[in-house]
Formats: C-alpha cells, sequence, structure tokens
C-alpha cells in the first residue's frame, strides 16, 4: 500500500506540474492585451504611454518563458501574484474565497449522493412503479436543462414567489439552500444514472437469484448485497460528479452572488485579471487531480485488484 | 415504514425552510441597494470608493447634462484667458474623522493623482483622463483657504475636465507614501464606509460630521449582484429597496419593472454612446458614398426603440445630447433606404460581405447580436452584401485591418468634447492609426486644435459645431445611438437623482410615505 500511495503521489506531482504548464500558457496566449483591458475599465480609451508603462510594471514586457519561471518559482513558495485590477495579492484572495465553495460543494454532494442513492434504490426494487418511472423521467429533463435555468427556476419560485429563502448571497444558514439544490440536481442526475446502471449490472448477478431461492427479500437483497458490490463504481462516479461540481460552481456561484472561487473566477475573467484567473484554474485543477487520486486510493484500499495494476 | 420516512423527510425540509425564515426585512433608518459590481475597490486604488458611495466628494461633479457644478468648490473664476483657475471652497466642511477640509489637503490631493500616475482603477485609471484633465498644469497652490491650478496652455473648460473623480478630495492623512490607502477611506461625503467584504457588500454609516446635515438613512448597505436576473429576483423578494450604478437594469429588463407599481425605474441619458467605426483603409468603406449608404440604409431609431427597448435615443449629432449646446444640431443622415441602393448601384456592390465587427465582451451588456444581425439586413437590403463577426480579441482582428465596420460604445471621462475628437479621431490618434480607420483630414486636425484652445464659450460652441459637420461629412464613426442608464427603487425610497456618470446621490435618499 505504501508503494501504492508513493508511486500515486510522483505521478501526482507530474500532473500539477503540467496543470501548471498548461494553466500558463492558455492564459498568457489568450488574445488581447491586458494592460489595456485593464486601463479601459472605466469605458475610457488608454493613451499609449499609459499601456506601456502598465505593461512594463506588471511584466508583461518579459519573454513568456521568463514570466513562466518567475510565476511557477512564486507558485512554489505560496505567491500567486498580485491582482492586475486591484494589486491586492492572489493567494489571500483565492483562499478566502475557499471556505465559501467547499460549503456550497459540500451541500451540493450532500444533495447529489443523497437524491441519487435514494432513487437509484428505488428505481432497482421498483423499475415498472409509477414513481420510478417519474423519476427516470425528472433525471432525464434535469440532464438536458443547464442548471443556470433550473436556478432561475428556483429563485422565481421559492425566494421571490414563497419569500422562503434569500435570492442569493451569503446572507445567512438558508442561503446554501438554493445553490446547493441547483448544483446538486445537476450532479444527482448524473450520478443516478451512473448508479443505476452499477445497480441493474449487481442485480444480474448469480448470487442475487440465490438469495431470492433462499427467501431474502428484495429489500435487504439490494440494500445489502448489490450495493456492496456496485460501490466501488459509484466511488469512482461520486468523485467525477464532485469534479463536476467544482466546475458548475462557477456558474451558480455568479447567478447565486455566492462569494467562492467560481465567482472570483467570472469577474477575473471579465477583468482580464489574468493572475487570478490563472490561480483558480491551479487551485481547482489541483482539487480535482487530488480528489481523483484520493478516489483512487479508497478503491485500493478496498479492492486488491486495483492495486495490483 | 416508507410512510412513516416520507413524513420524517418532508418534517426535515420544513424545519430547514422554517429554519432559515423569512429574509431579513431592512429596519428603519436601514437601506439596503445592490449594484452588478463591487463598488468598492479597496486600499490600493486610487479612489478606495466609487464616488456614488457618498464617502468622499470632488471639489466639481456634472449634472444630468454634464454641465460641471459645485461640490466641494462653491465657485470658480478663470483669469488669464483660462490659464489660471481658482477655486473658493465651501465653508465649514469637514472630514469624516472630524478634521477640516483645507485648501492644503486639496493641493494634496492633486499632487498624489500627479505622482502615482498612471495607476490603474476599477473605476477611472489615472491616465488619459488625467491627462485631459491635469496634462496641461504647470502648478497646483494653496492661496489664502483657495486653490489655485496654472496651466502652461489655456484651458477653457478645466471645471468640466477634473469633474468627479479626477477631483476627489479625501484627507491626507489617509493615503501613505506610496499613494495607497493606510486604511479605511477619510472623506467629506454623506457617508462613512464601516464594512467592506469585497465582492459581496459595502456598509455605509451615516457621516456625523457632514456640511449637508446627516442623510435620511442612517445605514446603507449595497450589495454586489452580478447577474442581471438575480438582481431583479432580489429586488422583487423584497430583498433590496433598489439598484443602482452603471448597467443596474438592463435594456430588455426596463419595460417588466416599470410596469410594476411597486418599483419606480430613473431613466436619465448616460455618458455612454454606441458608434460604428468604419475602416476606410480598406475595400468598399475607403469610398465615400458607401459609407454614405450604410448610414442611410440604418434605422437607427428602430434599433433604439426596439432593440434598445426604449432605452436609447437614435444617434445623430457626433456629441451625444449630454453634451448639451456643444452638440450640433441637425447633423447625421436620415433613415432612406432608397437613396442607400442609389448610391451603392452608383459605386458598385463589393464582391466580398462587409465585415460587421462586435465583441463578445460587449453581448453581455447590450444586445449586439441582435444589433449586428439588423446591421447586416439593413446592409443587404441596400446591395451591400454583409456577414457579422463576434471577436473576443477585437483590438487584434481590427489591427490586422480584418474588418469594415465595429459597432461599439465608448464613454467619455468628463465634459470635454475634445477627448473624443483628439483621442479617436486625429490623423495621429492611436485608434485612428492602430485600428485602421484610415482617417486623414488635416482640415479635421486644425480644427480640433484651434477649438481646444478657444476660451471665448461662443466661439467654442461654433468650432464644435463645424468639427461635427465635418465629421457628419466626411464619416468615419457614426453615433448609432445614445444610452440611457436605468436604475431602480421601491415606491418606498425617494429623492432618487441619477448623473451621466451614474452617480446617484445616496445622501439625498429619503423614505417615502
Amino acid at each position: 500500500m505504501t508503494a501504492v500511495v508513493l508511486r500515486r503521489g510522483a505521478e501526482l506531482l507530474l500532473a500539477l506540474l503540467a496543470v501548471s504548464v498548461l494553466v500558463f500558457l492558455l492564459t498568457s496566449l489568450a488574445p488581447g492585451d491586458p494592460a489595456e483591458e485593464i486601463l479601459r475599465r472605466g469605458g475610457v480609451q488608454p493613451t499609449a504611454a499609459g499601456v506601456a508603462a502598465l505593461r512594463a510594471e506588471l511584466g508583461l514586457d518579459q519573454p513568456l518563458f521568463t514570466r513562466y519561471l518567475r510565476w511557477l518559482g512564486g507558485v512554489a513558495g505560496g505567491d500567486l501574484g498580485r491582482s492586475y485590477a486591484d494589486r491586492s495579492p492572489v493567494a489571500a484572495e483565492v483562499f478566502s474565497r475557499v471556505p465559501a465553495t467547499l460549503r456550497l460543494a459540500g451541500a451540493s454532494a450532500l444533495v447529489a449522493v443523497g437524491l441519487a442513492v435514494l432513487a437509484s434504490v428505488r428505481l432497482a426494487l421498483r423499475p415498472r412503479a409509477p414513481l420510478s418511472r417519474a423519476i427516470a423521467l425528472v433525471t432525464a429533463a434535469l440532464t438536458g436543462v443547464p442548471p443556470y435555468i433550473v436556478g432561475i427556476l428556483l429563485i422565481s419560485v421559492v425566494a421571490v414567489g414563497l419569500r422562503a429563502l434569500p435570492t442569493g448571497g451569503d446572507t445567512g444558514p438558508g442561503a446554501v439552500v438554493l445553490p446547493a439544490l441547483t448544483l446538486g440536481l445537476a450532479g444527482a442526475a448524473t450520478l443516478l444514472r451512473l448508479l443505476r446502471a452499477d445497480l441493474a449490472d449487481a442485480l444480474r448477478q448469480p448470487f442475487v437469484r440465490l438469495a431470492a431461492a433462499k427467501g431474502l427479500r428484495a429489500r435487504r437483497t439490494v440494500l445489502v448485497h448489490a450495493v456492496r458490490v456496485a460501490a466501488p463504481n459509484a466511488v469512482t462516479a461520486a468523485g467525477v460528479v464532485l469534479a463536476e461540481l467544482l466546475a458548475g460552481a462557477v456558474v451558480v456561484e455568479t447567478l447565486f452572488a455566492w462569494p467562492g472561487l467560481g465567482q472570483l473566477a467570472v469577474t477575473a475573467i471579465r477583468q482580464r485579471d489574468v493572475p487570478v484567473v490563472q490561480a483558480y484554474v491551479l487551485v481547482t485543477g489541483a482539487a480535482i487531480v487530488l480528489l481523483l487520486a484520493c478516489v483512487e486510493l479508497c478503491l485500493a484500499a478496498c479492492d486488491p485488484r486495483v492495486r495490483r495494476r | 415504514m416508507r410512510g412513516r420516512a416520507t413524513i420524517l423527510l418532508l418534517a426535515l425540509l420544513g424545519a430547514v425552510l422554517a429554519g432559515c425564515g423569512a429574509p431579513e426585512q431592512a429596519g428603519a433608518g436601514q437601506l439596503t441597494l445592490a449594484a452588478p459590481r463591487d463598488l468598492v475597490a479597496g486600499p490600493q486604488d486610487p479612489y478606495y470608493t466609487h464616488q456614488t458611495l457618498g464617502v468622499w466628494e470632488p471639489l466639481v461633479t456634472v449634472d444630468d447634462r454634464l454641465r460641471p457644478v459645485p461640490a466641494l468648490a462653491v465657485s470658480w473664476e478663470r483669469a488669464e484667458r483660462g490659464r489660471r483657475w481658482t477655486f473658493t471652497l465651501r465653508d465649514g466642511v469637514r472630514f469624516s474623522d472630524g478634521s477640516p477640509l483645507t485648501a492644503e489637503a486639496v493641493v494634496a490631493n492633486v499632487r498624489r493623482f500627479l505622482r502615482i500616475a498612471p495607476r490603474q482603477s476599477a473605476f477611472f485609471s489615472l491616465d488619459a483622463g488625467m491627462e485631459a484633465a491635469y496634462g496641461k498644469l504647470r502648478d497646483v497652490r494653496a492661496e489664502a483657504g483657495r486653490v489655485t491650478f496654472e496651466l502652461a496652455e489655456p484651458v477653457a473648460d478645466l471645471p468640466a475636465r477634473i469633474a468627479g473623480f479626477f477631483s476627489m478630495v479625501q484627507s491626507p492623512k489617509a493615503f501613505a507614501a506610496s499613494g495607497d490607502f493606510t486604511g479605511q477611506p477619510v472623506g467629506t461625503g454623506p457617508y462613512r464606509l464601516v464594512e467592506w467584504v469585497k465582492g459581496q457588500r459595502a456598509v455605509l454609516a451615516a457621516n456625523p460630521h457632514h456640511h449637508g446635515g446627516a442623510p435620511a438613512y442612517d445605514r446603507i448597505v449595497v450589495r454586489v449582484i452580478p447577474d442581471a436576473n438575480a438582481r431583479v429576483a432580489a429586488l422583487r423578494a423584497g430583498e433590496i429597496d433598489g439598484l443602482i450604478d452603471k448597467g443596474a437594469l438592463l435594456p430588455g429588463q426596463v419595460g417588466a419593472v416599470a410596469a410594476d407599481p411597486g418599483f419606480r425605474v430613473v431613466r436619465s441619458p448616460s455618458v455612454l454612446t454606441h458608434y460604428l467605426t468604419f475602416n476606410a483603409s480598406r475595400g468598399p468603406f475607403a469610398d465615400a458614398r458607401l459609407r454614405e449608404a450604410a448610414e442611410l440604409a440604418i434605422d437607427r431609431r428602430a434599433v433604439a426603440r426596439t432593440l434598445l427597448g426604449g432605452t436609447a435615443t437614435a444617434g445623430g449629432a457626433f456629441l451625444s445630447p449630454v453634451f448639451g449646446d456643444l452638440a450640433a444640431p441637425g447633423s447625421g443622415a436620415p433613415h432612406d433606404p432608397g437613396r442607400a441602393r442609389e448610391l451603392v448601384a452608383a459605386a458598385g456592390a463589393p464582391a466580398e460581405p462587409v465585415s460587421i465587427l462586435v465583441s463578445s465582451a460587449e453581448t453581455g451588456q447590450f444586445p449586439y447580436t441582435g444589433i449586428a444581425e439588423v446591421l447586416r439586413a439593413a446592409l443587404e437590403q441596400a446591395g451591400l452584401p454583409a456577414r457579422v463577426t463576434v471577436a473576443e480579441a477585437t483590438k487584434a482582428v481590427m489591427e490586422a485591418g480584418d474588418y469594415d465596420v465595429f459597432l461599439s460604445a465608448y464613454s467619455v471621462p468628463n465634459g470635454d468634447p475634445d477627448y473624443l475628437f483628439r483621442r479617436f479621431l486625429r490623423s495621429d490618434a492611436a485608434w485612428n492609426t492602430e485600428r485602421r480607420l484610415g482617417y486623414r483630414s488635416a482640415a479635421f486636425d486644425d480644427l480640433v486644435d484651434e477649438a481646444a484652445v478657444e476660451t471665448d464659450p461662443g466661439g467654442r460652441r461654433e468650432l464644435y459645431h463645424r468639427v461635427q459637420r465635418m465629421l457628419a461629412a466626411d464619416r468615419p464613426m457614426i453615433p448609432l445611438a445614445y444610452q440611457d442608464n436605468a436604475i431602480v427603487t421601491t415606491s418606498r425610497v425617494g429623492g432618487v437623482r441619477q448623473s451621466v456618470a451614474y452617480v446617484v446621490d445616496l445622501g439625498a435618499l429619503v423614505p417615502r410615505r
């Protein structure tokens, strides 16, 4: 097991380095001149001298490779640079946003996993019941409707119509409910499709028929035996869905004015605030790489076959 | 078993919903507003806060017609044909820390701007606008409680040029040597900034030392809600009492919100104008007849009324109506598709379709994809085949000369018309040369230079009218529509006024019964 962890650790570092190169190249090669964009923020055409001075101040006049090395050196020391927009340190800004995003991601994961597990068991037990058909229909619809639309609907019904919850902002304990539902429903739909297939697979195994033959109740067969067989796949699926939640948070956080990383990223992209965009992509990229590594370690811990690969 | 589980689940959901409760109602004396962006930029910004928050006040501000009006300066005098300007300060003004406003403090603010420029800002960078304001400044000094600006050349309208951000006054004690702020902003406005959560909200409290007396609301919370639909939802849900700032209500939202008797929409002209810029350095629009045909083919009234939802007025003179009598009356061609077809027939239609360029950054704020499609149809009806290109980096596309007409919106930093002509269209203007406008007119350059130093108001007006008539004939750029800005409050809030620069005087807001 130690060898597995070490090998995976080395791979992880390589993956992170690759992420850093990609992040830097993509954001630096994006068209447009950040210096000019920043100076034009009040809608006023900048002067050539002003643009040149700002380019020099931001180090944009240096060759790309020099800029990458300088940036990577900073990142290694925990310094993500300074925001082009307001000159504040990026690392502090990014990490101050992490708790809000984690709170939203955690609540959405609860919604996604809870709903998906409940629904998949229900579907496995009684695939032809009207409720099961309704669940399947709603899942298909949710897969097709973008979270932005779901969010707008929830806001207009629950927040504006019933005035039961705030429309957005991190204003109180209830504020996380609507964004978490919006994000969680999308995750639940994806997760449910994966779980349902796995559970159906497990239910076709010979031991299920054996269980039925010896008189075990269907509920017990599914909840105790089939779920255990489907679990490793479910863990992988949950990892993928969690990564999806992080990506979807960009839209949902903006819609609900949720003060997390996603909202920060959208504002930064609008303002051409390259260091913040780089930090966002790097942090979420690293989080997803780590998440998937954790999933793999979990699988290795519970399934000896994975360890040998 | 299943029934019990369902009941339990419903009870839990009910408890969660009840626990969250209704959104807190604004108590007496507190007002909650929202804006699309953070109106606080922080200690590294030249201004710390936007002028709208009323934390600081400028020497001079602008009214709803871009005219300079007194703020901290009660009056000003011009001497030596505009080489010396002297501003008299309001009496008995104190900063929010209790210290008095002095002429020396004003001078320290101007010197700080000059020292740290060029410096980026979330609002107005200390760059082009600064150059217009202080480019000709030789010296600024305090004299017997008054502030005197000595200029190297005559400037006809210094108050208009420094109005707003560039004449901000804060206590010099608020600034560090680097030009950054040492702590909170310390201004003379009706409110103080007492709490700021970046990207989320600013909390303002009444400034007890304000010269105009205490404002009606004790506290104002300004929330940041970036999504346009979410902003209106928060308003309808009763969480906020109003929306302020540039783009508070998008053109498509104004009608529905204004129809609700619970809300009062205030629409006023803004400094923003939508222009069409022609690439006359190549192909079809190098021919003046085709530029004229394009202008005649476009129904600007319909664009303003329908696509911009009535939140704009059709373009005419190059300077928008906010410039008052400096805008040339009667310039700009009418909608005449028949004449446009004749001109195209005479000049010969180009083989390649003309390219209408739009920036993807602007399509979220204004319905530019729709407008570009309407322009395309109008040009095609006149016999000019056209296509629409939406690009992320319009600068690169334009510098490569790979466009024929560019649709974009521009703001002016102050009431000085020289900015638009000098920065965009003079033969040596970066916009003109780098973006391949191909507009070269010695007569225009001379006229712009002449107008810039003319200090007699009548003569100046006449010169700027001639400049605009020349542009109306040459057509390097044509104004498509003058954009209004719409803000809204519930009907319980009164005293809402907005300047052309999106500044709402929060100190003037009052509760209404």
